[in-house]
């Protein structure tokens, strides 16, 4: 810092300096545009009734009404411990069954050449332009008729049975895996099953936390499907509760309990993030590498 | 190693197609058990509606023979799921049009069972149903909907802001004539303080008089002709360009822009989100509004009165009426059960229980309608049997009831009246783009 002053400008020093000054304080204001919405949203989560109401909106609850996230739990006719607990199976199933399938067909399409293979994979990859609202009744009947109706397994099962654009990105991550790989496998005396068991999958870490991580997030949020197969409020899922909670107009939406269920229900994919991200992001830089 | 691997996938898939199979055997659909019969009440998933379900051990003692199951939506999916299950042949049986989808569209879509064969026996009188709100939902004489709550246009003051203008408050009787449109601009106008600061600002009075269709009529404009309401709900003509629909809209905007009394937008939009009712944040003088805004007049910040809307210049038309009725649809299997199960629920005596049971939804047969009167917290019973006894004189029922395909016809008042709500544009040059979009919807969807 005391540096002999022939060594260089002041002026000059100064000039250096403020470039990351500048920088630090776009990041600072975009961080905290970025962080002024979850903050309201907190704040919100903890004000009573009443004050949630009050023009212009205070931004420190005046008393914190934990009770909000208590009242979430106990209040029957909200049943979000139930709701919770239905999400976390249907997305934690879905993330198995989307991985393993998924996967599974990828190896097949990256590894093996056959007659017509590149056909069905195109095939595959044209599954992805039909919107959910076209197959949305031919499905409805179909799990309708298998008497799967009002049950999680509509929910579930597809995801047992791949899903495009997941095979799409681990079959360019497979067809990335060096051959020599599966010629040691072979002499070594593995078989075709444990090629994929035991050399392609634990090689295949950071793009199967990808997928973990977007198959959790779309089946978390998903709203439509749970709305169309579920009649029962024991196996209503997170999101048809939290719509549920805005749906009459015949009162006024209990924003502060919205936003704490909000609050609640963004924390599994806060700690999915935090335990996947140096993965994640590993992940979406390779998949980006031919 | 790898012949283990193998077998652990083949058994996975195993416990995968066993766990499938034991659940297909148990999600049979409710019908015939014996001679107990199992019918659906399919209804949006909100306190005010589902507290059915708390009836549902009274009459199912009372009705051995029949059991009620209640599946819910959300309000935005309501119509999906309702669409989907009538695809599937597992439609509900009874139902109301808590969607978008108003009853003329469920009736063109011939979702709909004629009750009158089953209806010899019933008398509304017996449930001290109105005859004209019976009225409602018969199509050439024949009867598709049975009333169970009916919502009236009032009009709500926000007592404190009187009291700080030193205005006396607006009356509840609607014989009372002195109590005009005028005079209501002339109170607003005190009540109003025109400013750019958010937290200084506040107006006077809300207009929300029906859909925006409908706001012509308190003008004595009508948008659609006469043959609307017994045709099925097929207008086969638009008046927007006729004078006196022009000069009704003008009147309504002008509350926003010349008279400077209503908020505009982008203001009831800051103070209250997207969804939300200005009224609520305590800026508002007045608020013309359906009567479901009561419900929720407790949790209000500040002291509320009932008024009756003022006398406009239409005589006959001063309130909507928003009749929600049930339905039977048309693949139930127990028409005779359902409906007896809809007879329950307009008895008087679970009438009146309804009213506490789901936060103040009032009642359609009117010797309980004496209990919802008495039901709100600082507000005089007796204005409020006024205003509703006033409404029902001078009532209409809502277009969105009675217009087939309504949810895109209000679609496309809402987008393009939006530029004359935020003061882009004039009243009459939307009006005859409306017209002419709105006659080609209507070729289309009439065909």
């Amino acid at each position: 810092m005391s540096q002999p002053a022939y060594t260089g400008q002041p002026k000059k020093k100064t000039k250096l300096d403020i470039a990351p000054i500048i920088g630090f304080i776009i990041l600072l204001a975009v961080t905290i545009a970025m962080i002024l919405p979850f903050g309201f949203m907190i704040s919100t989560s903890l004000k009573t009734t009443k004050e949630m109401l009050v023009f212009p909106p205070t931004v420190i609850p005046e008393q914190f009404a934990w009770g909000n996230f208590k009242e979430l739990f106990i209040n029957d006719e909200i049943k979000f411990g139930r709701q919770y607990g239905n999400s976390l199976i249907v997305s934690i199933a879905t993330v198995i069954g989307t991985v393993l399938s998924s996967s599974f067909v990828a190896f097949g399409f990256a590894r093996y050449r056959a007659k017509g293979s590149q056909l069905m994979f195109m095939l595959v990859l044209g599954t992805l332009m039909l919107p959910y609202p076209a197959i949305m009744i031919p499905q409805f009947l179909l799990f309708t008729k298998l008497g799967l109706h009002d049950s999680l397994l509509p929910l579930i099962l597809p995801a047992f049975f791949g899903s495009a654009y997941m095979i799409f990105l681990l079959r360019q991550f497979f067809s990335n895996l060096p051959n020599e790989i599966y010629d040691a496998g072979r002499i070594d005396g593995c078989r075709e099953v444990g090629l994929y068991w035991k050399l392609t999958l634990p090689l295949a870490g950071p793009v199967l936390a990808t997928v973990a991580i977007f198959s959790f997030i779309w089946s978390w949020n998903d709203l439509l499907a749970p709305v169309l197969y579920l009649d029962s409020q024991e196996n209503f899922t997170l999101p048809i509760g939290m719509a549920a909670m805005l749906s009459s107009k015949f009162r006024i939406a209990p924003w502060n309990l919205m936003m704490a269920a909000s609050l609640l229900s963004v924390l599994p994919i806060v700690a999915l993030f935090a335990v996947a991200q140096k993965r994640f992001v590993e992940g979406i830089v390779l998949t980006g590498i031919k | 190693m790898n012949r283990n691997k193998g077998k652990l996938l083949l058994g996975l898939i195993l416990v995968f197609s066993m766990v499938m199979s034991a659940c297909t055997g148990g999600g049979k659909d409710g019908g015939k058990d014996g001679d107990i019969v199992t019918i659906t009440h399919y209804t949006i998933d909100s306190p005010d509606r589902t507290f059915v379900e708390k009836l549902i051990p009274d009459f199912e003692a009372k009705h051995p023979n029949i059991k009620v199951k209640v599946t819910k939506a959300p309000y935005e999916q309501f119509d999906s799921k309702l669409q989907s299950a009538i695809a599937a042949k597992n439609a509900p049986d009874v139902t109301s049009h808590w969607g978008y989808g108003g009853f003329m569209e469920y009736y063109n879509k011939g979702m709909l069972m004629d009750l009158s064969p089953y209806l010899t026996d019933f008398k509304a009188s017996d449930y001290n149903i109105p005859e004209d709100v019976m009225n409602i939902y018969k199509v050439d004489g024949k009867t598709y909907g049975i009333p169970v709550n009916s919502y009236v246009t009032v009009m709500l003051y926000n007592k404190d802001l009187f009291d700080k203008a030193g205005l006396p408050y607006p009356p509840s009787d609607y014989e009372d004539k002195s109590w005009t449109f005028d005079k209501m601009v002339e109170y607003a106008k005190a009540l109003t303080v025109d400013s750019k600061n958010l937290n200084e600002a506040q107006y006077g009075v809300d207009f929300g008089f029906g859909e925006r269709d409908q706001r012509p009529q308190y003008f004595g404009g009508n948008v659609y002709s006469d043959d609307t309401w017994t045709n099925g709900g097929k207008p086969s003509e638009i008046n927007l360009t006729k004078p006196e629909v022009v000069e009704a809209f003008k009147k309504v905007y002008g509350l926003i822009y010349d008279q400077k009394v209503s908020p505009t937008p982008a203001f009831s939009k800051s103070v209250s989100g997207q969804f939300g009712d200005p009224f609520l944040s305590g800026k508002i003088g007045m608020s013309v509004v359906g009567s479901w805004s009561l419900a929720a007049s407790s949790d209000f910040s500040f002291n509320v009165g009932v008024a009756a809307v003022p006398q406009g210049p239409n005589e006959k038309v001063r309130s909507v009426l928003y009749v929600d009725p049930l339905f039977v649809l048309k693949d139930s299997k127990h028409p005779k059960e359902a409906l007896e199960w809809i007879e329950y629920l307009v008895t008087a005596e679970v009438q009146e229980k309804s009213i506490e049971l789901s936060g103040g939804n009032p009642p359609v047969n009117q010797q309980a309608a004496e209990k919802y009167y008495s039901n709100f917290e600082g507000i005089d019973p007796e204005h409020i049997k006024q205003v509703f006894d006033g409404a029902y004189k001078y009532g209409f029922e809502s277009y969105n009831h009675l217009i087939s395909n309504y949810s895109q016809i209000n679609e496309l008042f809402i987008n393009e009246l939006a530029s004359v709500e935020n003061g882009d544009k004039k009243v009459e040059d939307v009006l005859p783009v409306i017209e002419t979009k709105l006659k080609a919807l209507l070729e289309r969807l009439n065909k």
